[in-house]
């Protein structure tokens, strides 16, 4: 991290065309929605005329109020769950996908669980294992292999399921608040942990999550949703370079963006 | 103006750990509490004894002679081998008609709500029914054979298995069924990867159920069919008709170790399956 990183001003940032891609969608664009709208069989609006565009390599993260459709989101693009409105554009066979929980199958240990995507994906036995052993070693569980998730912290546990996901090599990952349920203390060693993942297998990042400062740290870019039905009212970019150091989290630039999201959420919250 | 009283501290003095219960502290608080429970319920029965006329005290026979009239006679012992035999068939072989049965419609039940909606009711109706009412109905469409007495034990035992499993099917984790989907994994896969191993424990807790009452159906239906070699429910009616109550006392001994193993052998299957990973078996040592 350098002085000029952190100081660097949001309009320098060349990434800062998102605005006006994200109201098109770009043929490149590992995952595109296109003002996708969706309703629930009852009539209740989830998502109202979402655009957003991810640029490779990218890291994206979505802050809004409970229960605004920030997951609606990831479910549809991963096809979970339909959207009624609108186009998504994405490569659903290369996909990552990490929930809440860290949903191990308890009558799994570690190794098992890891290997199970690729299981279902009908990988062979032995190469099964080999991906397994290197994803694992790669989240820092070597030695936990038959471990079951009984057994785990839950940060182990989350490692083990961002494991299982890393192993089929996604070109897109998303992920649906995988921290949220951690201590303070754990939840910044992942952020920095999945970084380095990211810097590592160059995936293209969706993230929700509560935390503003989390969003702030992770990502290139940081997308304010509305509540209920969810649109996107504001897209802010984040202009520090990556590896993101845990300084960061105290320099002023810093602060002042969290800030400033963090009035922009109010006002998602309040109107 | 504030509200909140004046507090007044008072000290609390700590509290040093006590020391580790040794062997004999843990023997008064874990073997002890039973058996002193079991010498107190052998006192109930020798006073409950004392109270009876003497010519009714058989129906209470004391230690020795229950070991003398009973327990000490070969041909006694023999007979109550071969008649638990008869009964734990009976008990086995109805429990290999209702299990598979059971598991079947639990499936059936998971996959297609409707029927679901279809079945639920009468699976209801059925544990409601008293069976030993519809026992005679049996003996009359069926005759006095081996098969009607499966057929009462199958009764007796199917109720708790489909429910069971489709309680425990449908508590698979919602995340994880979503996980097997992104995958495009059928439902064959899905149930067998993730709906059986999660829904076994409580499938178990169906099968130690059914166990129980599949030893106290085969005697229920001896009971009720005297003809041909029966098992032990027809010793305890031939000892009350001979009026050898060691005897009787001997065979509903010999029942109870029956029902009591049957249930064991189904915990202990269960705890040897899931104990390792499932929340409710013992921490791994």
């Amino acid at each position: 991290m350098t002085a000029q990183a952190l100081t660097m001003p949001p309009e320098n940032d060349p990434a800062d065309t998102s605005n006006a891609r994200s109201e098109t969608g770009t043929a490149d664009a590992p995952l595109s929605f296109n003002h996708v709208s969706m309703q629930f069989p009852d009539g209740t609006e989830a998502l109202d005329n979402v655009s957003l565009a991810l640029k490779p390599g990218e890291f994206v993260s979505i802050v809004g109020p409970s229960g605004c459709g920030k997951s609606t989101l990831l479910k549809i693009a991963s096809g979970l769950v339909k959207h009624t409105a609108g186009t998504v554009d994405v490569d659903r066979n290369h996909l990552g996908y990490t929930f809440q929980d860290a949903t191990l199958l308890p009558w799994r240990k570690v190794m098992p669980n890891v290997e199970l995507l690729m299981e279902l994906r009908g990988f062979p036995a032995a190469e099964r294992r080999r991906i397994a052993k290197e994803q694992i070693d790669l989240v820092g569980l070597t030695g936990f292999e038959n471990h079951y998730p009984k057994r785990l912290s839950g940060g182990m546990k989350m490692r083990a399921s961002l494991a299982r996901s890393l192993a089929l090599n996604p070109s897109v990952f998303m992920f649906d608040e995988p921290f949220g349920a951690l201590d303070e203390i754990t939840r910044e060693r992942l952020n920095d942990e999945l970084i380095a993942l990211f810097m590592r297998q160059g995936f293209t990042g969706l993230f929700i999550t509560h935390s503003i400062p989390e969003a702030v740290y992770l990502s290139n870019r940081v997308v304010v949703m509305s509540r209920r039905p969810g649109r996107i009212l504001d897209v802010f970019d984040v202009p520090f370079d990556y590896p993101r150091t845990p300084e960061l989290r105290y320099a002023p630039e810093f602060s002042e963006l969290c800030g400033d999201l963090s009035v922009s959420l109010r006002a998602a919250i309040e109107n | 103006m504030t509200t909140a009283p004046v507090a007044k501290p008072r000290t609390y003095r700590a509290v040093p750990l006590p020391p580790p219960a040794n062997m004999l502290q843990r023997f008064f608080t874990t073997i002890m509490p039973p058996i002193l429970l079991g010498i107190l319920l052998v006192l109930l029965y020798w006073w409950t004894r004392a109270q009876l006329e003497p010519h009714r005290q058989f129906l209470m026979p004391d230690a020795w002679s229950l070991w003398t009239n009973a327990f000490a006679l070969p041909e006694v012992r023999a007979e109550l081998v071969d008649r638990a035999l008869v009964t734990i068939t009976i008990a086995v072989v109805g429990m290999c008609i209702s299990i598979p049965i059971g598991i079947v419609l639990g499936i059936i039940m998971f996959r297609f709500h409707v029927m679901e909606r279809a079945f639920f009711p009468y699976l209801v109706a059925l544990q409601s029914i008293p069976i030993l009412a519809i026992i005679p109905l049996i003996q009359s469409a069926l005759g006095f054979g081996f098969m009607p007495k499966v057929l009462i034990v199958a009764l007796f035992t199917f109720f708790a298995i489909p429910t069971t499993l489709l309680l425990g099917l449908k508590s698979v984790d919602r995340g994880v069924i979503d996980l097997f989907k992104l995958q495009g994994a059928g439902w064959p896969v899905i149930l067998r990867k993730a709906g059986f191993p999660s829904a076994a424990p409580a499938l178990f807790a169906g099968l130690r159920i059914s166990a129980g009452l599949a030893v106290i159906g085969a005697i229920v239906s001896e009971i009720f069919f005297l003809a041909g070699r029966g098992g032990l429910g027809q010793m305890l009616i031939n000892a009350k008709i001979d009026f050898k109550y060691e005897q009787m006392y001997a065979a509903l001994i010999a029942s109870s170790a029956l029902s009591i193993s049957v249930y064991l052998f189904f915990a202990w299957l269960g705890n040897k399956l899931f104990s390792e990973w499932h929340e409710s078996g013992a921490a791994p040592t």
